[in-house]
């Protein structure tokens, strides 16, 4: 095949997805115990850790703009307690960003993946392809697009 | 005027070089950028490694590796802080936005607010708070440029600025996202081994402990005039000023747009994901590095080197490489200077080059496509008009680098696009992903407030006044005293959505809310990367 054409086929496809998926029951997955269960499970580790990452970086710059001599104190030799205090921030975030790796590979993916498994053969590029064709051709369709 | 004795020869070679690879990387990219997947989005076809290493390159300007040597050198403890607040920052990224942007987005911010949102209104806000971020973050950098290269390589100031836009405008419009990634890629990957270097170097010299670094610093940092502390408080002077610095660094980064466009360029939200945390390793890795270079030039260089490291320390990096090297004059000095202001240049052109796609992209996609045109224009033209908006906003950011000159103070406008990211553009992103009863008004109102009030307050504020950044000045009025407005502005962009969401009668956006929210949170329905042809 000649090389010109191949993009731009793949381009106006990708174009023409911007009508909504019509055809997929976005309440319907929203109300599923899967999609529930995905969105519970990955709050009740984001939320907190959030929360947490928040609280012990802004605890580190308060201390910083307001017990200046308590983080000027030696812990050995030249090393201050700022600066151990500013060492946990580094661990504090390659740690919750390892965490957050796994539990995703591990809990999270699978879930999402459970939670549209029924929807997902509507979501293939042969079923976008197909949707543009009919969207197009039928314009008696009453709704507007959302967006 | 330009003297030909002052030039450093070596740095030129050394910046040729850097400009010969970024070209033949151009040259391979711009058969891939003709449709706009491919122009913005290189077609969703980079790994969430490279992604990683590309979100690096984006983020780490010159800011950061000349901008916090310097002010670590300088003051020690304080300059630390603002690696502290660049680094966590990736947390409130990964935790909230990267993979809801990924599967929610196509190309710009606007377009997940514009998701469920009425479209004309939201995509107008949305432009507005990416513009202005791209704006000030833009013409620091490249007043960064001018001023680096001329001090380090002998070539005037305007020409300086001239080069780099003209090397930055090449890469976006014939190479478009692609070009700009394997930049921002190589740039991380020289600008990692640079600082490695030059650690394994200053380390050297302190036979390997970081606790004898320490000592010799704060030996040296006990001179005469000397700012030089382990402990805060030397630059960072007013306690609410810090906190507010504070707040906008760790949520600023939520909001820059060119960093955000970058999860738009991998193939789903497992490699946004990974990306992140990619990114997080080598930021992290670098940022602790900072205090090897800030404490060794410290250590090395010691108060006599205040005078030639210039305003705000930018030149302790390379003057302290120039030393390791073997000292002024010597061919080893010479050489690493020369390799350490290569590295410093790379870094500058691959963050502007990212910031000029993200410019081009809002006026392009969002107002040009989307609200002139009202997407009847052909994939073709939008990307013309990307490339036209490139350089216009291009030639925009030279002229002003250029009449501006040296006198626009880089930190403070870096500062101010980190302030307006916070307080406008996160604000209304992180709502329209998760708050059901969100609306148009509340977005519009929110990202009106954020950019004001983050404006005005600047405007007002000890710096522009002719304070001394970090002390404890007034400025336009004598009850306020912040510099940073984060504090202020950031809480001023959350009230802004909440009231204008509560105000409004809009409520339909409740119903399309349904399909953002799974598609946010499982992937189902967003861009697909495209086939390799």
């Amino acid at each position: 095949m000649a090389e010109p054409p191949a993009p731009r086929g793949e381009a106006h496809a990708a174009r023409t997805d911007d009508a909504p998926h019509q055809d997929i029951d976005w309440q319907a997955i929203e109300a599923s115990p899967e999609f529930q269960e995905l969105v519970n499970r990955r709050r009740s580790f984001v939320l907190p850790a959030t929360i947490f990452f928040l609280v012990w970086y802004m605890g580190f710059i308060l201390l910083t703009a307001y017990a200046k001599d308590f983080m000027s104190e030696r812990v050995y030799e030249g090393l201050t307690v700022g600066y151990c205090l500013a060492l946990t921030q580094f661990v504090m975030v390659l740690v919750l960003g390892l965490m957050y790796l796994s539990r995703s590979a591990k809990v999270y993916d699978p879930l999402a993946a459970k939670a549209i498994e029924r929807w997902a053969h509507l979501d293939t590029d042969a079923a976008r392809a197909g949707r543009a064709e009919t969207s197009r051709a039928a314009t008696t369709t009453n709704e507007e697009p959302a967006r | 005027m330009i003297v030909f004795a002052e030039i450093n020869t070596l740095a030129v070679v050394v910046f040729s070089i850097i400009l010969a690879i970024t070209l033949v990387i151009t040259y391979w990219a711009s058969k891939r950028a003709r449709s706009t997947a491919e122009f913005y989005a290189a077609g969703r076809g980079i790994t969430g490694f490279q992604n990683g290493l590309a979100i690096s390159g984006d983020y780490l300007s010159a800011a950061s590796f000349l901008g916090i040597a310097g002010l670590i050198y300088l003051y020690g403890f304080d300059g630390f802080l603002y690696s502290i607040g660049f680094l966590v920052a990736f947390l409130t990224v990964m935790f909230l936005l990267a993979e809801r942007m990924r599967n929610a987005g196509k190309f710009t911010i606007a377009d997940v607010l514009s998701f469920r949102l009425n479209e004309r209104p939201a995509r107008v806000a949305a432009a507005l708070g990416t513009l202005n971020v791209a704006a000030f973050y833009l013409i620091a950098q490249m007043v960064g440029a001018g001023v680096l290269i001329e001090k380090l390589v002998g070539i005037d100031f305007t020409l300086s600025v001239l080069i780099t836009g003209t090397f930055m405008l090449t890469y976006v419009v014939f190479g478009g996202m692609l070009a700009t990634t394997w930049v921002q890629i190589v740039k991380a990957v020289m600008l990692m081994t640079g600082i490695v270097v030059m650690s394994v170097f200053v380390l050297n010299k302190v036979g390997f402990n970081p606790i004898e670094l320490f000592n010799r610093a704060e030996a040296a940092g006990k001179a005469k005039e000397s700012t030089f502390s382990l402990g805060p408080g030397t630059f960072l002077k007013n306690p609410i000023d810090t906190v507010s610095l504070g707040l906008a660094l760790v949520l600023g980064t939520a909001g820059l747009p060119h960093i955000l466009m970058r999860f738009f360029t991998v193939p789903d939200a497992k490699a946004a994901r990974s990306s992140v945390v990619t990114a997080m390793f080598i930021i992290g890795f670098f940022y602790l590095l900072t205090t090897t270079i800030g404490f060794g030039a410290r250590a090395i260089l010691g108060q006599e080197g205040v005078e030639a490291a210039g305003k705000g320390g930018n030149l302790a990096a390379p003057n302290l490489a120039e030393n390791l090297g073997g000292g002024v004059g010597t061919t080893g000095g010479d050489l690493f200077l020369a390799i350490i202001a290569g590295v410093a240049f790379a870094t500058i052109l691959a963050v502007v080059a990212g910031l000029v796609l993200s410019a081009s992209s809002a006026v392009a996609h969002d107002v040009w496509s989307s609200i002139i045109r009202k997407g009847r224009d052909s994939d073709r033209e939008e990307v013309l008009a990307a490339k036209v908006a490139a350089l216009t906003i291009g030639a925009i950011a030279m002229a002003i680098a250029i009449i501006g000159g040296s006198a626009l103070n880089v930190s403070f406008m870096v500062g101010l696009a980190f302030a307006i990211a916070a307080s406008a553009n996160f604000p209304a992103l992180l709502l329209a992903l998760t708050w059901r009863r969100f609306n148009t008004t509340g977005a519009v109102t929110g990202v009106l407030f954020g950019v004001v009030s983050a404006l005005g307050l600047i405007i007002i504020s000890p710096i522009v006044w002719g304070g001394v950044p970090g002390a404890p000045d007034t400025g336009a009025f004598t009850w306020y005293d912040l510099n940073n407005p984060g504090l202020i502005s950031i809480p001023l962009g959350f009230i802004g959505c909440v009231l204008g969401t509560l105000l409004s009668k809009e409520r339909e956006t409740e119903r399309s809310f349904h399909e953002l929210y799974v598609r946010s949170e499982t992937g189902l329905g967003a861009e697909r990367a495209l086939a390799e042809h």
